[in-house]
């Protein structure tokens, strides 16, 4: 097994991205260490699979190897290029397996029963990344649940604006405005992280 | 859509809220340099990159990374060497990544040319409705001016005709003004023929009693009476001397008809042989006349007609022999005041 260094997910460094683009496996094996438990939580949540998510965590890290010199340190950290890929093609799998009729995209209940035995801190996880995830959790909680559902589905399920307001049967400019409103509130109740440059 | 709507949309996009067409839209704005809606991107995106850690944590299984690690190419395909892939409805995150900072250099994804030209067609609509917003915008104020112009050569022809009147008003004033004194030495000259006038008309009267006077045996106390009431009457007082310290006397003199009228009092009786004679002391005694003081008699009205009156400095009334003499030779009996 890889030893890997103490680094927080939230703050992985971008010449690590710059060895793994040189084809350093070992450097490739760290990011992996580091960011696989984020990206898996998320497919998961996604997808609603473990099984799923796992493929898709394997499609991704693979792309990652192939393309990761396209990414630029200055445009973006490495957590949010690596989120961003990682939730962009889990809602293109959502999106293919809702046209071919299969099950709608189980709720996150089901696929946290089913995966009680994974569920758990990463074994990499630091002190910054905990207090972080109680930042960003305290500030999700904190808003109202309408705009936290809104943020949800769009997030989550791939949901446009139209499709959201269709599905919870509200007005349009209604669920543009609980979005608008809670990414802004979230944004304000993380202001304490981008104070101390460490925004991802 | 404008600014302000796409402006409102980067917090949607973060979210992944928006529908392919509002996506490329905003894209296509971002594209364009758009610093404040970059910079609105970078914060709500940051936001959304934190959303996974707010989850509960998952491990993912433990075979994955084995089947990672051996499933990878041997190297990284270089950025360059793009192969050709099928087409994902999905946005790229290297393209995303674009959005968080303003490009560099030319972003090296399929959807640039679309990119560039959405941004192409944005600049071009956003020019040509600037420009026209400009032709516009000259043309309302050209409007304006002229409006202006128009109104400012009004007020000016309106003031010039103000000034015109007052002008004229002026003259007018000043015409009256010319009419009046005018008017005024008129009513003077005509004052001065009216006092003329009334003289004549008062001339006319004493003569005309005079003559009723001769027909009806009218006296000269009456004549004097009437030359009392006449104005510009020329008045000297006489005074007795030392040989006639009672007597006195005043002479009247009408210069419209240059008589003189003495009228004297107390006089002492003339002895035989003598008479009074009145003189004017001119440059030398010029004689006005004489007369004579019976016994008994206490006033005396002498009336003569003397055409240089006025220039005579004193009177006097002397005691002279009868017949009188050229030159004072008797006793003065009244004098006038220097």
């Amino acid at each position: 097994m890889d030893t890997p260094s103490r680094h927080a997910t939230s703050t992985i460094d971008p010449s690590l991205l710059a060895l793994v683009a040189n084809g350093d496996q070992q450097a490739f094996s760290q990011l992996y260490d580091h960011s696989s438990s984020l990206l898996f939580t998320l497919a998961v949540r996604i997808l609603g699979n473990h099984e799923e998510a796992a493929a898709l965590l394997q499609d991704v890290y693979l792309e990652v190897w192939r393309k990761v010199s396209r990414y630029d340190v200055g445009r973006g950290t490495p957590v949010a290029w690596l989120v961003t890929l990682t939730r962009s093609r889990a809602i293109d799998r959502l999106r293919t397996r809702t046209a071919r009729g299969s099950r709608a995209t189980p709720s996150l209940e089901d696929g946290a029963a089913a995966q009680l035995d994974d569920q758990g801190p990463s074994p990499f996880e630091t002190q910054t990344d905990q207090e972080l995830r109680i930042a960003i959790g305290a500030a999700v909680a904190g808003l109202p649940q309408a705009q936290q559902q809104a943020i949800e589905l769009a997030y989550y399920e791939g949901l446009s604006h139209a499709e959201i307001a269709a599905r919870l049967n509200q007005p349009l400019g209604t669920v543009k405005t609980r979005i608008k409103l809670g990414m802004s509130k979230l944004r304000d109740g993380l202001q304490r992280w981008w104070n101390h440059g460490e925004r991802l | 859509m404008t600014h302000e709507e796409l402006e409102e949309s980067v917090p949607l996009y973060a979210a992944g809220a928006l529908d392919r067409t509002e996506r490329q839209t905003l894209e296509a704005h971002l594209l364009s340099g758009c610093a404040s809606c970059h910079s609105a991107l970078k914060d709500y995106q940051s936001v959304a990159a934190l959303f996974p850690l707010g989850l509960s944590p998952t491990r993912p299984p433990r075979h994955l990374k084995a089947a990672i690690m051996s499933g990878r190419n041997p190297a990284p395909i270089p950025a360059e060497a793009t192969p050709n892939e099928p087409a994902r409805p999905s946005l790229e995150p290297g393209e995303w990544m674009n959005h968080l900072f303003p490009p560099i250099a030319p972003a090296r994804s399929w959807s640039l040319p679309w990119a560039i030209g959405v941004a192409t067609l944005l600049i071009v609509t956003v020019g040509g409705y600037l420009a026209w917003n400009a032709v516009a915008q000259r043309s309302e104020d050209t409007s304006n001016i002229q409006q202006l112009e128009a109104s400012l050569q009004d007020k000016s022809s309106t003031l010039t005709k103000l000034q015109r009147e007052i002008g004229d008003q002026a003259t007018a004033l000043t015409e009256a003004r010319h009419e009046l004194q005018e008017r005024s030495h008129e009513t003077a000259e005509l004052k001065e023929q009216l006092a003329q006038r009334e003289a004549d008309l008062e001339e006319a009267r004493v003569q005309l009693s005079q003559r009723s006077g001769a027909r009806t045996g009218g006296t000269p106390q009456d004549e004097l009476a009437t030359l009392l009431r006449i104005p510009n009457v020329k008045v000297v007082s006489l005074t007795g001397s030392d040989m006639a310290k009672r007597a006195a006397g005043f002479l009247l003199y009408d210069a419209r008809t240059q008589k003189v009228w003495l009228y004297s009092v107390n006089l002492p009786e003339c002895p035989t042989g003598t008479i009074y004679q009145l003189w004017a002391m001119q440059t030398k005694p010029v004689s006005i006349g004489t007369f004579v003081m019976d016994r008994g008699d206490t006033a005396h009205l002498l009336v003569k007609k003397v055409a240089n009156f006025t220039d005579a400095k004193t009177f006097s009334v002397s005691l002279e022999p009868s017949g009188g003499r050229p030159q004072p030779t008797g006793p003065m009996y009244l004098l006038s005041r220097s």
